[in-house]
């Protein structure tokens, strides 16, 4: 090949091929970040609507409730049911009325609310984000290449993705309603339309997950593929920087993992319409419930380390440039995650202490389980090392990183209890679950999110965003945060169940009624924070301070290209000469030094 | 010293669309892992199998061996192919293709004709798990073959058109690494699902 | 401080459940104070400040081997603990022999059925007792329960005795309880089982030997 120099001004796109169905990584990573904060929206929205029915019981949603009564007792309550007049006086949306009678949620809505809820911000918003968004944008950008080694089947990967959200989508919108058996989709509830009335909704849950399963594994393909043979002349394995790392092992986690869930979707699929038994065990002939159990857990818990690990790589970029130290101890901090990583796929069974297993794999499953507090042990405190000594500044990514780590410290410990097989016991299927899952995917995973978006945006957009609103979301994120999901470790202790629509149907949860209220309303106002968020980020987009091409004086190579990056990244794909954390070295003038600056030469700075 | 993709590429033990194919294999073999699992958990959960309710019925042992024998030799041809092209054969090359592929083909044909026999005989897909993951297990390795298989005679469409030579054939090859994996796995279901 | 919020417990091996919960608790409590001072010292200390430069520190292998082993060994030590607790909740073989009531408790769509074998001690025969959602045991005695659904999957949960176990259809799942005091705790379902879930819920009423007695006097004169 010799078009060696080959930058975008030299050909004009059409709008449709640069921003439709683009096949440059850039501009992939940007809609995968669009589409997942989009999502975030449906997925939080729908937690707030079983917030509300938490908080107040059988108590008609504010606006929402209200429209519904107009419609159904024919009586105008507020002035916005006008406007839900209008969207529903055409056509009275039958679902809407079968789920939600006079406003209320029944209780069969709440199973859909939170099933739906948790599938949308599992597989819709925190995967298409930290892997679809970061992978695509960063990986090519911080190897040093021009584009994914499969341009085509990225695209193809995103677009999958969408049409697998429009068929989850679509399930609220059937007959029947949509898949009300949990994320998890426990057989046999999940299996026969009998015991949860619900047909095509579920039909579609699992559909909607093979797409996305496809999408994935078209992805990782990419990502693996790409790591291993398009590095930079210079840019070795050991030179790569943590997020990348992170990320090449997710993508082998994704790889490995989704295709056992996606043979477990389609045995349900054959087992709701095609009348096999593999998880009914009361049909003649029949199947075994706990099948898909170890199915499903055998995929999940490496999923939940695909939720966390690229946190882990955002978080080891994000704590070495604001404290202008090299990351502590580099090496082990990628055998860290290797160990995550593997250790991942021998636990599944602590998601099943309860279902019946022998106590003897109980055991085993404990102690492989609390082992992988060993490598989350080491990233912990070598975080702290790299603010040991260093020069830190509060910036607001920073500030991210640092609510990352000590968030996830506290749903990592809270996941040592729930190891311990004698305490699961009691507190299995309670609150102190979800508050665990919440710590370590809202406190780990999307922290990292809300701080590699500020930190990246310079080099996506070419601007700033605005800080003074940066910094007003991300306290009052902390805050609200905390204040919403730190009570349910309490609610979990007092054996506050999980999925119940109605906890005042129980005597010795009545006590919980102020702090499931409280709860609420710190989850309104952590909605409101995000809404903060989303106007920042559109508004940085067209109206942000304009960025310089390295804004926060970073070593690694996506600082290197151009600001906005053209199409093909690099003018000159750079040489490496060094780790991607070389600050403050002793004897240099500046405190840090680009991985692309040669050997000897005087430091420079910035721009 | 400039460098562009295919530059970085060149150093490379392996092409990108080699490795990609490779990666891939790695997602099937879980995909059959879930399957195979599921096998035999219900082999090891059921003292007599098969269960008491399918006494009558045989799977094809026989006829299935010859079969497996057939797909094992349809690997060997396709090495065949593989090497004729590293050596600059395409008249050759084209001759393994269509062998391998006819085998392939033979391969389904009499996988299709014993599954209609099994249907006529009672085992069907509703048949408790017996039937279910029979069909199932060796029904989602018969959608693989079919894939191969056309694949193949793509690879042969390009063979045809003189897109292949000794240095380029990266298309050969990707198709050979494909085929083999369909190959290698079959024997071990035949031995799980026919033989135990 | 979390602790509180625990109910009161009742059953025998209830004691070691909360000893296992409160051990983590402090254990935990520690290492997240010593994590988050540290965390809040450093980011004092090391703000940045005009003319300070950081140091260069790669890294230390010796501390690396410092806290790999210290949380091996704490994982290891809070594993052998945990143990003989579970077995002793949960493998059949452990269980006290020769109990003093066995009944079956089975899950459906939305209720607790629980069925006493009555004086033959055999289940399937006339002389049994089917009832709904009540679920009677005299106090310090040997209970067993035969745990099995005839649905979904249900799980069987009573906060006090700090006891839990999924009911799975067509399998019978043993488990086992003594209640060291009298009264009525509710028994909810804690596996999502279909729109009842919430609220599918029975009661265990434990009674003193002398009520438990007159109970089954009543039931087979
Ligand atoms: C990002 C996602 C994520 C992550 C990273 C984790 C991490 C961990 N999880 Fe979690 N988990 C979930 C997501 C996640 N989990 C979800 C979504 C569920 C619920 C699914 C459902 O049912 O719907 C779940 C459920 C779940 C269960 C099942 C509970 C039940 O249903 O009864 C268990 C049980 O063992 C568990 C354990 C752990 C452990 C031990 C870790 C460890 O990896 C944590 C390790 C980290 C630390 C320990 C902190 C740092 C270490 C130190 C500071 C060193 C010192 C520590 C010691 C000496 C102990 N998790
Ligand atoms: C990545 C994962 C993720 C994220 C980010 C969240 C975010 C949130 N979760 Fe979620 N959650 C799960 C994963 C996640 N959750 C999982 C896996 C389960 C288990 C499900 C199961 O049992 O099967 C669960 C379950 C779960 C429960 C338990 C339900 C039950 O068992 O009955 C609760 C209860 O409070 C809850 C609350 C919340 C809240 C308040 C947020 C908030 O942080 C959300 C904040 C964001 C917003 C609110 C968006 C802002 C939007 C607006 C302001 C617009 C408003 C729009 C409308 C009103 C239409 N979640
Ligand atoms: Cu029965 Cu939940
Ligand atoms: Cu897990």
């Amino acid at each position: 090949m010799h078009d060696n120099e080959h930058a975008s001004h030299d050909h004009e796109e059409s709008f449709i091929r640069k921003y439709i169905f683009s096949l440059d990584h850039k501009t992939i990573g940007k809609q995968f970040l669009i589409y997942g904060l989009i999502m975030f929206f449906v997925g939080g929205g729908l937690a707030l609507l079983f917030r509300w029915q938490l908080a107040y019981p059988d108590q008609p949603l504010p606006i929402i409730g209200a429209s519904q009564q107009y419609i159904d007792e024919g009586e105008v309550v507020t002035g916005a049911d006008r406007m839900w007049e209008r969207i529903y006086e055409s056509d009275k949306e039958e679902w809407l009325e079968v789920s939600m009678p006079s406003g209320v949620i029944t209780p069969e809505f709440y199973n859909m609310l939170f099933t739906m809820h948790a599938t949308i911000m599992v597989f819709f918003v925190v995967v298409p984000i930290l892997v679809g968004a970061f992978g695509n944008f960063l990986i090519p950008l911080m190897i040093g290449t021009r584009d994914m080694a499969f341009p085509i089947l990225n695209m193809l990967s995103f677009w999958l993705a969408v049409l697998a959200a429009i068929v989850m989508v679509m399930g609220f919108f059937v007959p029947g309603g949509h898949a009300s058996a949990g994320w998890t989709g426990y057989a046999p509830l999940s299996s026969d339309a009998q015991w949860t009335g619900v047909e095509w909704g579920l039909n579609l849950w699992a559909i909607s997950l093979l797409l996305q399963g496809f999408s994935s594994l078209v992805g990782s393909i990419n990502y693996i593929t790409t790591i291993i043979n398009m590095r930079a002349p210079g840019m070795t394995f050991f030179r790569m920087p943590l997020v990348i790392w992170s990320l090449f092992i997710v993508a082998i986690l994704l790889l490995l993992a989704f295709p056992v869930l996606s043979s477990a979707l389609a045995l349900l699929i054959f087992d709701r319409l095609a009348g096999t038994t593999f998880f009914s065990a009361t049909a003649e002939g029949g199947g075994d419930p706990l099948l898909w159990q170890h199915l499903f857990w055998f995929f999940g818990h490496p999923e939940v380390y695909i939720l966390i690990l690229p946190g882990m790589g955002i978080a080891s970029e994000l704590i070495p440039v604001f404290s202008r130290k090299p990351i502590f101890g580099y090496r082990s901090m990628v055998y860290a995650m290797i160990a995550i990583a593997f250790l991942g796929w021998i636990v599944w069974g602590h998601h099943m202490f309860q279902s019946g297993m022998r106590s003897g794999m109980g055991n085993f499953f404990m102690t492989t389980t609390m082992l992988i507090a060993v490598p989350s042990a080491i990233k912990t405190f070598n975080w702290l090392g790299t603010m040991f000594r260093g020069s830190i500044r509060f910036t607001t990514p920073m500030l991210h990183g640092i609510a990352f780590v000590s968030m996830f410290v506290i749903g990592g410990l809270s996941g040592i209890y729930m190891a311990n097989t004698p305490v699961d016991v009691y507190i299995h299927d309670t609150y102190f679950i979800v508050a665990h899952i919440h710590y370590v995917v809202f406190g780990g995973s999307l922290f990292a999110i809300f701080g590699g978006i500020i930190f990246w945006f310079p080099k996506m957009y070419g601007r700033y965003m605005n800080d003074a609103l940066s910094k007003i979301h991300f306290w009052l994120t902390f805050i609200a945060f905390n204040c919403t999901f730190f009570p349910m470790h309490i609610l979990g202790v007092g054996a506050h169940m999980r999925r119940i629509a109605n906890p005042t149907q129980y005597e010795y949860l009545q006590g919980f009624e102020g702090m499931n209220i409280f709860i609420t309303m710190s989850a309104f106002t952590l909605g409101f924070a995000q809404l903060i968020l989303v106007f920042n980020f559109f508004w940085s987009m067209y109206k942000g301070k304009a960025a310089e091409q390295n804004p926060w004086q970073v070593n690694t190579l996506e600082w290197e290209a151009p600001t906005p990056v053209p199409h093909g990244n690099f003018g000159q794909i750079p040489t490496v000469y060094r780790g991607p954390y070389e600050y403050s070295v002793p004897g240099e003038e500046s405190d840090w030094i680009p991985q692309a600056e040669p050997e000897h030469a005087p430091a420079t700075s910035g721009d | 010293m400039a460098h562009n993709n295919s530059e970085v590429q060149g150093r490379q033990p392996l092409s990108n669309a080699r490795l990609g194919i490779l990666v891939l294999l790695g997602a099937e073999t879980m995909l059959f892992s879930g399957l195979i699992g599921t096998f035999l958990v219900f082999r090891v959960g059921n003292v007599t199998w098969p269960p008491p309710s399918h006494i009558g019925i045989e799977l094809p042992r026989v006829v299935t061996g010859i079969n497996t024998a057939l797909l094992l030799l349809s690997g060997y041809t396709m090495v065949q192919a593989w090497r004729a092209i590293q050596k600059d054969r395409v008249k050759q090359l084209r001759n393994w293709l269509l062998i391998t592929g006819a085998l392939g083909l033979l391969f389904l044909g009499v996988q299709g004709s014993e599954w209609v026999q099994l249907i006529r005989n009672g085992l069907t897909l509703q048949s408790g798990v017996y039937g279910g993951i029979f069909y199932v297990l060796i029904g989602c390795h018969a959608v693989h073959v079919l894939s191969a298989v056309i694949w193949l005679f793509i690879v042969f469409g390009m063979a045809m058109a003189g897109r292949f030579s000794a240095t380029r054939y990266v298309g050969v090859d990707t198709c050979t690494i494909y085929w083999i994996f369909v190959v290698a796995l079959w024997p071990i279901l035949y031995v799980l699902v026919y033989l135990s | 401080m979390l602790d509180q919020w625990l109910p009161e417990n009742v059953s025998t091996f209830g004691q070691g459940v909360d000893n296992l919960f409160h051990a983590i608790y402090w254990l935990t409590l520690v290492v997240f104070i010593l994590v988050i001072g540290t965390l809040i010292v450093f980011l004092i200390k090391y703000r940045h400040q005009e003319g300070k430069k950081a140091d260069y520190i790669e890294g230390s292998t010796t501390l690396e081997i410092v806290w790999t082993a210290a949380t091996t060994v704490i994982v290891f030590v809070l594993a052998m603990f945990s143990y003989p607790q579970w077995n002793n909740i949960k493998s059949p073989t452990q269980f006290p022999e020769n109990p003093d009531v066995v009944v079956q408790v089975s899950g459906k769509q939305f209720n607790w059925d629980m069925t006493y074998p009555g004086p033959d001690n055999e289940f399937g025969t006339d002389d049994d007792l089917v009832l709904e959602n009540e679920l009677h045991v005299p106090v310090n005695a040997v209970v067993h329960i035969r745990l099995t659904s005839v649905d979904v999957i249900h799980s069987f949960f009573v906060p006090q005795l700090r006891l839990k176990q999924d009911a799975l259809p067509n399998r019978f799942i043993n488990v086992w309880f003594e209640a060291t005091k009298a009264g009525r705790y509710e028994i909810p379902c804690a596996e999502l089982c279909g729109f009842g879930h919430s609220g599918m819920l029975g009661y265990l009423n434990v009674h003193t030997q002398a009520d438990y007695d007159a109970w089954v006097q009543e039931r087979w004169p």
